[in-house]
């Protein structure tokens, strides 16, 4: 079926180009004004290094590994997110850990080597979407540069503390088993799994 | 001033045009640096952008980005000269002058005050004295000359896209100038004369010539578009098809020389508006003015084409080459051959 193109039928004062180019200056001159009156924190342009760009919420940027309250990691290694991830970028070592945890709710299972190449993520968030304790988040952080492919191999506990300072957060090395981890009460305790 | 002039072994009349002669280059000089950031940063504001701004003086100071021009003059003075091996060397070498020293010197002629008597003695704001006989030709002569800076520098690089470049500007710069010259008959002819002075006394006594001949005004200002090379007439450049154009094998200062002779060419042609259709240096509703206040009325005009000149190539897309010369012959020229038989007529009539 042809289709009528409809021809734009230009009045003498449009073909003359005079009035139509005066048109066009009043139009940018309009946007020189706007745009020299406007201070410059409030022009369109982010002045990157100097100014930054809040984040939308759900961005996905920056991995991190959810921690409970007490610093003990929420993940327990369930391989969940590694098998979602369309670019193979997690590898995870699991590892059994025979102090029983309440606020862990009794896992006895936890990532010994949690690994994410962030130079082959594509920040698709399916690692997010996959986990089942709400242990990985996908956030707002996105300059991730380094000097070589190393140092963008983020471990465990590059993970659990990529925004720690962020959320004033102590920064963790290592797994909370110290004396000051609620552990289970002691009315339970003569159930622990492991005697020794 | 004598006594001066003399202590020094010169005339004073000698004093007075080497002074002139250093003032009057040295201002279209810097004011042509100074355009390549009126350019820029006026660019980005027309566009919502912000332009170069991250070049600081010192580290510190910003001063609106004023400090990326010497930035700019550092770094073309320390790059490397390169020759291209395949080049005509001494073409090469001579025509970033060829292009700048024309557009520069086409200024000399421009009455940019009143001319004033000092201790008896008269003297006139223009480089070259009024009388000479050459008068409002020489710039237009030199205009023309100024196309062989294009065309010497896309031949002489011996480069395809450089030498297209140069084709369609010198094709282009031809063709407007037959236009360009017929708008301007017909001042001369109103006039009775081409001095720049008599041509802004005939203005301060009846009007400006923009008022009475609006069509010359018209192809005479579009003319001084193509003749400056200068969107939406840039045909010498073209970075989507011909790489850069004419300047294509150009490299460290030359290439500046060759950037800067563009916006030479725009204070000579806004001079040249300024003058013809704009009263030069008279001052409105003022017949007789102070120098003082005629040359800031002179550097008004000139400063406010310029800026025409920058807000028009920020405004159009440039035209096609087809467009360009049915423009240049079909439109332009049968509007400047109108103008100058209506003007002829109605000055026979007026007999």
């Amino acid at each position: 079926m042809a289709v009528i193109v409809k021809k734009v039928e230009l009045t003498w004062l449009d073909r003359s180009y005079v009035w139509p180019i005066a048109a066009g200056m009043v139009i940018t001159f309009r946007h020189f004004i706007k745009q020299i009156t406007t201070p410059t924190s409030r022009r369109f342009t982010i002045q990157y290094p100097d100014m930054k760009k809040t984040m939308p919420k759900g961005y996905r940027g920056l991995h991190e590994l959810k921690r409970f309250e007490d610093g003990a990691i929420k993940c327990v290694a369930c391989f969940m997110c590694q098998e979602a991830c369309p670019a193979r970028c997690i590898s995870i070592e699991a590892e059994e850990f025979s102090e029983l945890n309440f606020t862990q709710g009794f896992e006895e299972k936890r990532p010994r080597v949690f690994k994410i190449d962030m130079l082959r993520c594509i920040y698709c968030g399916m690692c997010e979407e996959a986990c089942p304790k709400d242990a990985i988040w996908l956030r707002n952080e996105y300059e991730l540069a380094a000097y070589d492919r190393l140092s963008m191999n983020f471990g465990k506990w590059d993970l659990m503390n990529t925004y720690a300072a962020a959320d004033g957060k102590a920064r963790l090395s290592q797994d909370s088993e110290s004396p000051a981890t609620p552990s289970r009460p002691a009315s339970a305790s003569s159930h622990s799994a492991d005697p020794a | 001033m004598e006594s001066v002039a003399h202590s020094i072994g010169l005339s004073a009349v000698m004093i007075w045009t080497l002074v002139k002669v250093l003032v009057v280059f040295g201002f279209v000089m810097s004011i042509g640096s100074l355009w390549t950031w009126v350019e820029r940063r006026g660019s980005a504001m027309l566009q919502d952008r912000i332009g170069p701004n991250r070049a600081l003086l010192f580290g510190r100071w910003q001063l609106l980005g004023l400090p990326q021009l010497v930035a700019d003059g550092i770094k073309f003075f320390f790059k490397e000269d390169q020759v291209p091996p395949h080049a005509t060397k001494r073409l090469y070498w001579i025509a970033p002058m060829l292009a700048f020293v024309p557009a520069l010197i086409g200024f000399a002629v421009i009455p940019f005050g009143r001319s004033f008597t000092y201790q008896g003695a008269l003297y006139h704001l223009s480089i070259l004295e009024p009388g000479n006989g050459m008068g409002m030709l020489y710039p237009l002569a030199i205009g023309a000359v100024a196309v062989y800076g294009i065309l010497v520098a896309a031949w002489s690089s011996n480069n395809k896209w450089a030498i297209l470049g140069g084709m369609r500007a010198s094709a282009q710069m031809v063709s407007y100038e037959i236009s360009m010259g017929l708008a301007v008959l017909a001042i001369f002819m109103r006039v009775g004369g081409y001095d720049p002075g008599e041509i802004i006394r005939e203005q301060v006594t009846t009007g400006w010539f923009f008022w009475r001949q609006p069509f010359g005004f018209l192809v005479f200002f579009i003319c001084m578009f193509a003749e400056t090379n200068r969107l939406p007439f840039d045909f010498a450049e073209g970075e989507s098809e011909i790489v850069a154009g004419f300047h294509t094998e150009f490299g460290s200062m030359k290439f500046a020389l060759l950037a800067l002779s563009e916006y030479a060419h725009m204070i000579t042609a806004s001079a040249l508006l300024a003058t013809m259709y704009f009263g030069g240096w008279a001052v409105p509703f003022m017949p007789v003015a102070p120098v003082l206040l005629t040359i800031l009325f002179f550097l008004i005009k000139l400063l406010f084409f310029m800026w025409i000149f920058v807000w028009v190539r920020w405004t159009l897309p440039r035209f096609r080459y087809d467009q360009l010369m049915f423009m240049g012959w079909k439109v332009l020229l049968p509007i400047s051959m109108a103008n100058l038989i209506l003007n002829a007529w109605l000055m026979a009539r007026g007999h």
